[in-house]
């Protein structure tokens, strides 16, 4: 009961595979995504990153399959998902693979009670109701929102809707979560709160997480890999600390450093030599001490 | 407060199985359509409001009804008097004859304007009936009902979320005229009834966008949680016809009778 259920992609397959992804909307001519190619393997968290507009909305939709399947537009090239292809595959299937989390928590909640939130996904799969009720016990207890049962949704903070959604998306026991900046709408305390919950799934229960976000700061705590969108085109693909030292795409971008990255380049820019980079905050700290040290000993020399 | 949001309580009408309540909801409202007798369509009216107070509804909400349709009601009872012919003439001239071309036109039959005190007081009937439902039912308990009395859960679903989105809307628009009332917009506090119409687009527009744009949104989260993927799904709350709902059904099947009884013989 407390790990999903285990994923039947064939042994070495990733458990995301895009391959030469272009896409369209219905009645426009631009293509907001082009040739997108990229994996991901099974446990690992991908960040999302670029600039509004950039088609970040877009890929997430590509990953459960609502696009192109309930949103029609034009596709190229193959998406699959823990071994479906979205594109043959019907969503009711592609549900219980990858789990959505979208980023207004207003319109993803549409029941009266927190419990029927949960059990809304399983009852569309028409599970057996105990089955339900084990899920919705497990799935609120996972997003730390035991107790809450009987509370209707619109009650709760920010930060405990998007874990509402979460959970909401668990009870259909996927493998994938993909999260559609959860965090925008948010106060630091409930990003926190949103954080700690994915950082929960992915490891204490494995799941392959893919979020689109512009929290720097997070994805350098949390995040394997980075993948950076500009205007539809997938223009890096690297772990965090790669991406963020390439400062040339951090302009073309538009994103922001973690702050202690600033800090660093600052420093730098002001003659104080660094060994490293840092996107972390400790390390960053030990870092400058340590220059900051060396400095203040070779004056004191 | 909003028509259909749902009151919380512990009244009968609460207790009732949904099934009940839209099954009496149904033939009450066909009743109150063929009721003539004024006697009977009082007692409705009263009923229904002895109902109405025995749920603990909001007596504000009624209140506010009868006082937004008063205005329709005179516009209908005097347009029923006007072109309803009858014997016994009220008013006549309803125009004063030295009002120039068309003095002295117009006269008020009593049985038109009879006629338009039957309409209005259906109206109110009809109106104060359905949140006696919508109120006392939580709306997935509705929905169910509805789903489990043949409709596909579909279509229930559809209509429940119209009704939830009432509120929502409501909720915008007031969002919409603050947002006009910080840029000194004061048209729908003190303008006249023309500067209001003309004010109306500029609320109606985003709202109806914003709608669409929800709207849209909903359907990409319902998606992602396989909404409609499969002919039948599971409930985790169920709903159960108790012995009580049907003898409170078996009550409302008497109190028609007698009404349709005493309409027919009064």
């Amino acid at each position: 009961m407390s790990e999903p259920v285990s994923g039947k992609p064939t042994k070495g397959e990733p458990m995301i595979k895009v391959e030469n992804l272009w896409y369209k909307y219905p009645r426009t001519k631009k293509y907001v995504l082009e040739d997108i190619s990229f994996t991901v393997e099974k446990g690992e968290f991908v960040a999302l990153m670029g600039a509004n507009g950039a088609g970040k909305t877009t890929l997430c939709q590509c990953l459960n399959g609502v696009i192109p399947n309930s949103q029609g537009g034009k596709v190229k090239g193959r998406v699959v998902v823990g071994g479906l292809d979205t594109q043959e595959t019907p969503i009711s299937k592609l549900a219980q693979k990858v789990g959505m989390v979208l980023e207004d928590p207003e319109t993803q909640l549409f029941t009266t009670k927190v419990k029927n939130e949960v059990a809304f996904g399983p009852e569309n799969l028409a599970i057996d109701p105990d089955e339900i009720m084990k899920r919705i016990a497990w799935a609120l207890k996972v997003v730390r929102l035991e107790g809450y049962e009987e509370r209707p949704p619109t009650a709760l903070s920010g930060g405990q809707k998007q874990r509402l959604a979460i959970a909401a998306a668990l009870a259909m026991k996927p493998e994938i979560m993909v999260l559609d900046e959860p965090t925008s709408q948010l106060d630091p305390i409930g990003t926190l709160e949103v954080f700690s919950v994915i950082q929960d799934l992915k490891e204490e229960y494995g799941m392959t997480i893919v979020m689109a976000t512009h929290k720097s700061e997070e994805i350098a705590q949390f995040a394997d890999k980075v993948l950076m969108l500009h205007e539809g085109r997938l223009v890096k693909f690297a772990p965090p600390r790669e991406v963020f030292q390439d400062l040339e795409l951090m302009k073309l971008t538009w994103t922001h450093l973690p702050q202690i990255s600033e800090l660093i380049l600052f420093l730098r820019n002001n003659g104080i030599s660094l060994k490293d980079f840092a996107i972390l905050k400790d390390e960053g700290v030990a870092m400058v001490k340590e220059a900051l040290a060396g400095k203040a000993g070779r004056v004191a020399s | 407060m909003s028509v259909v949001q749902y009151v919380e309580g512990n009244s009968l009408l609460h207790r009732l199985d949904p099934r009940a309540k839209i099954i009496m909801l149904t033939i009450l409202t066909i009743i109150i359509f063929i009721v003539e007798n004024f006697l009977m369509i009082g007692a409705i009216l009263l009923t229904i409001l002895l109902l109405w107070w025995s749920a603990r509804l909001p007596m504000k909400t009624l209140a506010s009804y009868f006082k937004f349709l008063t205005g329709l009601f005179v516009f209908i009872i005097v347009i029923q008097g006007l072109f309803y012919s009858g014997e016994v003439i009220l008013v006549q001239p309803l125009i004063p004859r030295w009002v120039p071309l068309i003095g002295g036109l117009g006269k008020i039959s009593l049985d038109g304007a009879l006629f338009g005190i039957l309409i209005s007081a259906r109206i109110i009937c009809l109106i104060c009936l359905l949140p006696l439902v919508t109120m006392t039912t939580p709306i997935h308990f509705f929905a169910l009902g509805l789903t489990k009395m043949g409709l596909s859960y579909q279509i229930a679903y559809t209509m429940t979320t119209a009704l939830n989105t009432i509120p929502v809307l409501q909720n915008e628009a007031s969002v919409v005229m603050d947002a006009q009332k910080l840029r000194a917009f004061r048209v729908f506090e003190e303008g006249s009834f023309v500067q209001k119409l003309k004010a109306y687009p500029a609320l109606a527009v985003p709202l109806v966008i914003g709608a669409m744009r929800r709207a849209q949104l909903m359907g990409v989260a319902m998606d992602s949680r396989a909404f409609g993927a499969l002919k039948r799904r599971t409930y985790v709350e169920d709903i159960i016809m108790k012995p009580q709902d049907y003898a409170v059904l078996a009550v409302f099947a008497v109190y028609c009778a007698a009404v349709l009884v005493g309409n027919f013989m009064l």
